[in-house]
């Protein structure tokens, strides 16, 4: 993320990024704050989580907690192919995985071909997208690892499960009607 | 009292890391520096030790040369680091200690006191160079006064006024706490406070190995990185793979226990600082307790030692504020004026249990009811009805044990709920006894380690699970054919009549939302019966996999707080299980621990479950394992030895190779769990195994070695359990039956009735060791 900022500055030096496919949208996240790309696997499901969570997948010793991109957007869930992107590094940030349909190649653009993100968004899209790039071809939304954190993500309430503010309070409420 | 050191000389010391003559690199110093601290930290420690030892025996030369060279100690490293502020403090206290040692002053308490304080300052000051690389350059960072109070001492001043230890030390402590509380110098609380909460420390970050540890552990590394090469190097289907393998598995068991080991730490540097607490206490509360250890040496991983810091801590303090009684209390009780804080560390079933007890007044129970019931938690018809051991719990509830209330009404509980959820959170447990009148113990119960726990791998709706075996009571097999009659229901709640009681049942798959597997209905399906904090169900799942011995990974914080798991495993098969919660899954599910059930529900209901709890109690203490000593069909007995040893006392059946069976000074002895228990034998199982391998060994040479039955038992003896391992030919059983009555005359062992057939009950384990009993155990069906 720090690389990220330091080089926004220089602008004119063309980005790279790892453009990846969900459904039919094409989205783009810079490969530098990428860790690792996972083949297809199967995350281990993991009950009663949020929905967004796809599971946890055994990673460097460490337990990764997965987020399925799929169930952020309101798809279906489960897809024909599949792969893990791996963000956050060794020491401070939390380390976790998002699960896509797959990616496609490396796209240079120019910083200036970014547009933040239009007024006209839903409040869950305005959380996850972090502007878009106008290609030719089309629109390559841009995301920002950092605004899909898992603990971002349940501390948003936005979509569901029970650990955000939201949840919590349903479950008290639940307790109290026990 | 203040004499007027220049504080401008002063000032000028404390500019930091003076770097004296040529300048060494900036690395190097601060490596010294780091390496002073480390080992002045430990000289501290030994002269706060020596210290209160001083108190009790003033005579002892030794003790005063092993303060004078910890104090020297620093004063020598303290010139070459250019630590002016640190050289000073120790050179004043280095000339009263040489005054002591030359027999010009006698120990008093003040001087005793004064001589603590110059820890304390010594202490600070490390504290600071710690932790900003400074002796610190602010205007309250002076030792004007401590200077001053130890120069003092030294001429003599404040120790001819002071009172011998030995005539009247009551007298002169209660006149050294008021002098305290007029503020005429620092408070022992406060100091007491500081050294109990200051965070974690350099040497709590810091481990001190043995190199033949170390080397040990390369080597071991070594080897797996042979092993590994070969394996890399080896093709799919190789002949050598299995070995290769094996190799694997023994290198990585092997190193596991290295690196464990490496992380025991004796519980004796915990005790450490209590002698100094307890003494600064019981002045502060006009109290006379002394301080007794036990069992130091035992070892505990050194994560798990931080943990118990605190609610040790809280423990002792407790004891010494509000179980030991004040002088004038004591004698009217009839028990000597000083009271004794006892401190005990043992093992107990793969665990370790810390004791901190003392003879003081104990806790009153009505006290504790009165003020639950005044709080709402329970009503008066329940507390009337409640066994003492639950009211006592009661302390630990939140809300009850906040430190004002409890103090003011019991006299105790100032965070012991604080004190329960450390413990509870490494996986520990805190039980509290008391007896009015006789004191009051509070037991913490660790695991050994953290990392790797026995677990039972478990499916259910297609998943897998661990299940910490800690938890785990039994284990219940109900085939489809009887799943319909043998599933109560009560209003919503399912039960299962396990012997005669009803057991609440969970179902695994339900609880957590999982699919049901289709073929679930012809299989039957398996309750684990649970136990953990008072709380106990039946767990249902599918089907049971393999014990496996997991290596424990956190999850990550929003998995956690579903609450349900308390962490991941990746399983032999390379798939990834989650550890259950088990006292998480059953308050999810509604179960809750009997003790809160008895509040609820109501008197009557507790009653009940109180006859049904001792029933059950009744009927373990009697089940029995029989097993074969020796071979059947021998001349002494025709039965082949049959004996029985209670369930109770049984750990583990263990099948151990007898190449793992070592031989020290003619008796056989095993090595398990890191622990080397020594074996009995009374059938002589070992010799005619060992005659039997030879034969077999001569026909095959290629034969795995013969494999001999263990029974790990625990047993009472004079001090706490010991565990032994009992070679038997086979166990046959376990049966369920009662006790004969002793009949001396009859025979020299308890005898017990095994399927209607009478069976001696293992000398040791009779319940009256020593003395020749008999018991008849009922045939089960």
């Amino acid at each position: 993320m720090r690389i990220a900022e330091g080089t926004g500055a220089n602008a004119g030096d063309t980005l790279s990024i790892c453009s990846l496919r969900v459904g039919t949208g094409l989205f783009g996240i810079d490969t530098r704050q990428i860790r690792e790309v996972l083949g297809s696997t199967a995350p281990r499901r993991v009950p009663l989580a949020p929905p967004y969570i796809a599971g946890v997948l055994p990673y460097r010793g460490d337990v990764l907690t997965t987020v399925c991109f799929r169930a952020l957007l309101g798809m279906e869930k489960d897809s024909k192919t599949n792969c893990v992107l791996v963000f956050g590094d060794e020491q401070s940030e939390e380390r976790f995985g998002l699960m896509v349909d797959g990616i496609g190649g490396v796209i240079a653009v120019e910083p200036s071909a970014l547009e933040a993100n239009p007024s006209g968004l839903d409040a869950r899209s305005q959380e996850l997208f972090d502007g878009a790039y106008k290609l030719p071809s089309g629109l390559m939304v841009r995301l920002d690892p950092q605004r899909l954190r898992p603990s971002r993500l349940a501390e948003s309430g936005l979509f569901g499960g029970e650990s955000g503010p939201i949840g919590r309070l349903k479950q008290e409420r639940q307790g109290e009607q026990r | 009292m203040a004499s007027d050191v220049g504080l401008a000389a002063w000032t000028a010391f404390g500019l930091g890391l003076k770097v004296v003559g040529q300048e060494p690199d900036k690395e190097e110093v601060e490596d010294l520096t780091k390496e002073f601290l480390a080992e002045s930290q430990e000289g501290l420690e030994r002269m706060e030790l020596c210290l209160t030892e001083l108190e009790k025996r003033p005579d002892d030369g030794e003790l005063v040369a092993e303060i004078f060279r910890a104090v020297h100690t620093i004063k020598g490293t303290t010139g070459f680091l250019g630590l002016g502020r640190l050289e000073k403090l120790a050179h004043a206290g280095e000339s009263l200690l040489g005054a002591l040692r030359d027999h010009k002053l006698a120990v008093s308490t003040e001087l005793v006191n004064g001589l603590l304080e110059l820890m304390d300052g010594l202490r600070r000051i490390l504290q600071t160079i710690e932790a900003t690389g400074t002796e610190g350059e602010r205007s309250t960072d002076n030792d004007d006064a401590l200077l001053a109070r130890l120069a003092e001492l030294k001429d003599g001043k404040l120790a001819a006024n002071g009172v011998p230890p030995s005539q009247d030390r009551d007298g002169e402590q209660l006149a050294q706490s008021s002098g305290r509380d007029a503020g005429q110098s620092a408070p022992p609380a406060a100091v007491a406070g500081v050294a109990a909460v200051a965070g974690p420390t350099m040497q709590d970050k810091t481990l001190r190995i043995d190199v033949d540890v170390l080397n040990r552990m390369m080597n071991l590394v070594g080897e797996l990185v042979l092993t590994r090469n070969q394996i890399l190097r080896c093709s799919p289907g190789a002949g050598n793979f299995p070995e290769l393998a094996r190799r694997l598995d023994s290198v990585t068991a092997e190193l596991r226990e290295n690196v464990m080991q490496a992380r025991m730490q004796p519980v004796g540097y915990l005790f450490r600082k209590f002698p100094r607490m307890v003494r600064d206490l019981a002045a502060m509360c006009r109290r006379q307790v002394r301080i007794e250890f036990e069992g130091q040496e035992t070892g505990l991983d050194k994560s798990l030692l931080e943990a118990v810091r605190d609610p040790l801590t809280h423990a002792v303090r407790n004891a010494v504020d509000h179980g030991i009684e004040p002088p004038e209390g004591r004698a009217k009780a009839g028990k000597p004026a000083e009271g004794v804080v006892r401190m005990r560390a043992y093992h107990q079933s793969g665990s370790v249990v810390i004791e901190v007890s003392d003879d003081g007044a104990g806790i009153s129970t009505e006290r504790v009811l009165a003020k639950a019931i005044e709080r709402g938690l329970v009503t008066p018809e329940q507390a009337a009805s409640m066994p003492q051991r639950e009211a006592l719990q009661l302390i630990f509830v939140s809300g009850v044990s906040t430190a004002k209330q409890v103090t003011s009404i019991s006299g105790r509980g100032m965070g012991m709920d604080v004190v329960r959820t450390n413990v509870e959170k490494v996986g520990g447990s805190v039980e509290l006894e008391s007896q009015i009148g006789l004191g009051t113990t509070v037991r913490m119960r660790v695991p050994l380690t953290l990392a790797i726990v026995p677990a039972l791998v478990l499916q259910s709706g297609g998943q897998s699970f661990a299940l910490p075996q800690n938890a785990l009571v039994e284990l219940v097999y109900v085939p489809q054919r009887e799943a319909e009659q043998t599933v109560e229901r009560m209003g919503t709640t399912e039960l299962y009549r396990l012997r005669e009681s009803l057991l609440p049942l969970v179902w695994l798959d339900r609880l957590l939302g999982l699919e049901q597997s289709a073929d679930k209905a012809e299989l039957g399906f398996y309750i684990a019966v649970v136990e953990l904090e008072g709380c106990r169900y039946g767990l249902v799942v599918d089907d049971l996999k393999a014990p496996e011995e997991i290596v424990v990974k956190p999850l990550s914080s929003e998995l956690r707080e579903i609450g349900v798991f308390s962490g991941a495993t990746v399983l032999g098969n390379g798939t990834l299980a989650l550890i259950l919660d088990v006292a998480a899954t059953g308050a999810r599910a509604g179960v809750r621990p009997a003790a809160e059930d008895a509040r609820v529900v109501g008197a009557e209901r507790a009653q009940a479950e109180t006859a049904q709890r001792e029933m059950a109690q009744i009927e373990m203490e009697s089940s029995m394992v029989i097993y074969e000593t020796g071979e059947s069909g021998s001349a002494e007995d025709e039965e082949g030895g049959r004996m029985a040893v209670p369930l109770s006392a049984v750990e583990r059946i263990e099948t151990v190779p007898l190449r793992d069976i070592e031989y020290a000074g003619g008796r056989a002895v095993l090595q398990y769990r890191g622990e080397l228990i020594p074996l009995e034998d009374d059938g002589n199982v070992l010799h005619a195994l060992a005659k039997d391998e030879a034969t077999a060994f001569a026909g095959d040479a290629g034969k795995e070695g013969a494999t001999a039955t263990v029974l790990i038992c625990l047993r009472p003896e004079a001090r706490g359990v010991r565990r032994v391992g009992m070679v038997v030919r086979s166990v046959l059983d376990v049966s369920a039956g009662r006790l004969l009555a002793t009949n001396a005359a009859a025979c020299e062992q308890q005898l017990a009735m095994v399927k209607d057939r009478v069976t001696m009950v293992h000398r040791e384990f009779a319940q009256q060791p020593g003395k020749p009993q008999m018991a008849i155990l009922k045939e089960v069906a």
